[in-house]
This record gives structure tokens, C-alpha cells and sequence, in this order.
């Protein structure tokens, strides 16, 4: 049978292009986000949900698990950003910049591990980013909620590499997606001067890291994160 | 049609069965509704317990479609655990069980 892999935020980005990436190679993929997607495949499922609500995710969980099988894999892809000067960064933002992505990650996190623990095998990958280790201004409370994601990476790794899951982290350097389309070419032009490797990151740098962690072979390697670019 | 407590308690008795047999836990293996699950006395270390909370929950959903956190913030909270003890759990699991039907 072939693996089960879920993805969260599938709707466009990398998230999308990771569950088309994962169809190709013969993944069942169970996908969500707060909207609907267009990727058509028999292999895929698509929930609609925030993965703030608990609720909801532990029913998609446990729906994969009982219509599909025990999930194999999951990535952390779901996250939003907020570009504030620090002083005007509302209270509100950091709530639910927090909320999506840690929280949301967490529940992910702890959901799919219950069912990897009984296979005693999994593999959880965090999507974090570099803004975390370059300490981006104007970028604090996003970078804070991946540092706090970094951290939950390393000490979950340390729970559950007992139960054969291993829990690691990828840390894009900006990438041509909606995300960054918001952004000043200026700004990205002056992130991408800071890297050892002086261009914009693509998706299939993301995916290179993906199927590398999600490799058999990889199951001596976690509480790890790995940026891409040079960024250290 | 609300589930009766002698369903719940099958379902907690035969997981508790199962994990007893994996670890190879002879009270465990025996275990009925006295069988210690937390504490000094019970023959469950703590990945023990997870794992058994775990097993219990996957079990609800899938015997019952019930998909509910044990672990939440009310179980944690309690001076006395509803984790102490199988017959505990279950009556833990049947006021949660209450609390859904009454939403």
C-alpha cells in the first residue's frame, strides 16, 4: 500500500506543489485549508478547515486513519505572516499568528503522532523559515512564532524518537509564492543578499529538503532544522 | 442512540487487555475495572499510559466515530486524575460522552 502523507495549507504554495509532488511519487495525500483546492486526484483528499480548531483537526485525523489508512507522514505547511514595524504590530496579530503557526501545528503535531506511535514509525517535517535565525525586522512576531516552532521541533523529537518518529524542520529563504508577492522586490533583494547562496529560493529547493526527510534511509536524523541558502 | 457505559468500559477493559499483552503485563492482561493505570502502584510507566490513552481514543473513533481528545484541559486539571484508575477513565469517558450530547 502505498504511504499516507498530510499536508496542511494545500490550497496554493508550497503547500500545493508538495501535495502534487507527493502524488507524483505514489503518496496517498490528504490535504487541508480554509478553502477549497484544485488539485484533482483520485489519491487526494481535501478537508476545509483552520487548523486552529481542534476539533476539526482531530476529525480529519481520525477520518484519514479510518477511510485511508495510518498516516505516514505529516507536514507543518499551514502558516501565515504579518509585516509589522514592531510598535505597530497589533495584539491581535500575535494572537493569531501564534494561533496558526504553533497551535495549529501542535494539535497537527500530537494528532498524527498518536497514530505513528502505534506503527512505531513516522515522520513529522515543520515548515519554519529563515527569518527566524536573521532576526528580520519588521518581521517579529512571525519570526518568533517559527523560533517557538523550531523549539517544538527539537523537543518533540526528544518524545517521540522512541516511538521510531522523527520530527525535523525546513527553513525556506524566500520563495516566489503569494506570500512573497506581497513583499517590496527591494526587501527580498536585501533578505537574498544575506544568504551565502545569492538567489531566490524555488519550490523544488523545498522539495529536495521534503523527500530527503521523509526518506527510510533518514531515520537516524531529527531534531533538526535545515535552512536552505547558507543561512545559519 | 447514546452509547451505555458497559460499551465504554468493553472498549477501555479490551485495550487495557491488548496493551498488557504487548508489554507482556500479567495484571495488565487480567485487568478489569480495579486495575490501576497512574501512580506508584500501577504496572503502566508513564509512555505506558500515553500509549494507552492514545489506543483508547483511536478505538472510540473508530468503533464509534467519536473523535475526542482525552487528555484535554479538564482531565488535567482535576485534583484527583480520571486516569488513576480503568473504571475512572470510563466514567471520565461517559461524562465527556454527556457533555457532547448536551451541545
Amino acid at each position: 500500500m502505498s504511504p499516507i502523507a498530510l499536508i496542511t495549507g494545500t490550497r496554493r504554495g508550497i503547500g500545493h506543489a508538495l501535495a502534487k509532488h507527493l502524488l507524483n511519487k505514489g503518496w496517498r495525500v490528504a490535504g487541508c485549508s480554509r478553502g477549497k483546492t484544485n488539485i484533482q486526484s483520485k489519491n487526494y483528499r481535501h478537508f476545509s478547515l483552520d487548523v486552529t480548531d481542534e476539533d476539526a483537526v482531530l476529525v480529519m485525523v481520525r477520518t484519514i486513519k479510518r477511510e485511508l489508512g495510518s498516516i505516514d507522514a505529516l507536514i507543518n505547511n499551514a502558516g501565515i505572516a504579518a509585516m509589522n514595524h514592531f510598535l505597530l504590530t497589533p495584539t491581535e496579530t500575535c494572537r493569531s499568528v501564534f494561533e496558526t503557526n504553533l497551535t495549529g501545528s501542535f494539535i497537527c503535531m500530537r494528532e498524527c503522532a498518536k497514530q505513528m506511535s502505534r506503527k512505531k514509525r513516522g515522520r513529522i517535517i515543520n515548515l519554519t523559515s529563515v527569518a527566524t535565525p536573521l532576526n528580520l525586522e519588521g518581521e517579529a512576531i512571525y519570526a518568533a512564532s517559527k523560533a517557538a516552532l523550531e523549539s517544538l521541533t527539537r523537543t518533540a523529537a526528544k518524545e517521540l524518537g522512541s516511538m521510531g518518529i522523527t520530527v525535523n524542520a525546513i527553513g525556506p529563504t524566500p520563495i516566489d509564492t503569494d506570500l512573497t508577492r506581497t513583499v517590496p522586490p527591494e526587501k527580498i533583494e536585501a533578505l537574498i543578499q544575506k544568504q551565502a547562496i545569492k538567489r531566490i529560493g524555488t519550490t523544488q529547493d523545498v522539495l529536495h529538503c521534503v523527500d530527503f526527510f521523509l526518506d527510510e534511509k533518514s531515520a537516524f536524523i531529527t531534531g533538526q532544522t535545515l535552512y536552505l541558502g547558507g543561512i545559519a | 442512540m447514546p452509547l451505555d457505559r458497559k460499551q465504554i468500559a468493553d472498549l477501555v477493559i479490551n485495550s487495557i487487555h491488548e496493551l498488557g499483552e504487548d508489554l507482556e503485563k500479567p495484571d495488565l492482561i487480567a485487568g478489569d475495572e480495579s486495575t490501576r493505570l497512574f501512580g506508584a502502584r500501577s504496572s503502566l510507566d508513564s509512555m505506558g499510559l500515553v500509549n494507552l490513552i492514545a489506543d483508547i481514543e483511536e478505538r472510540l473513533s473508530e468503533a464509534f466515530k467519536i473523535d475526542i481528545t482525552l487528555a484535554n484541559q479538564s482531565a488535567m486539571s482535576r485534583t484527583h486524575s480520571p486516569f488513576r484508575r480503568a473504571a475512572s477513565c470510563i466514567d471520565y469517558i461517559m461524562e465527556l460522552l454527556a457533555e457532547i450530547d448536551k451541545k
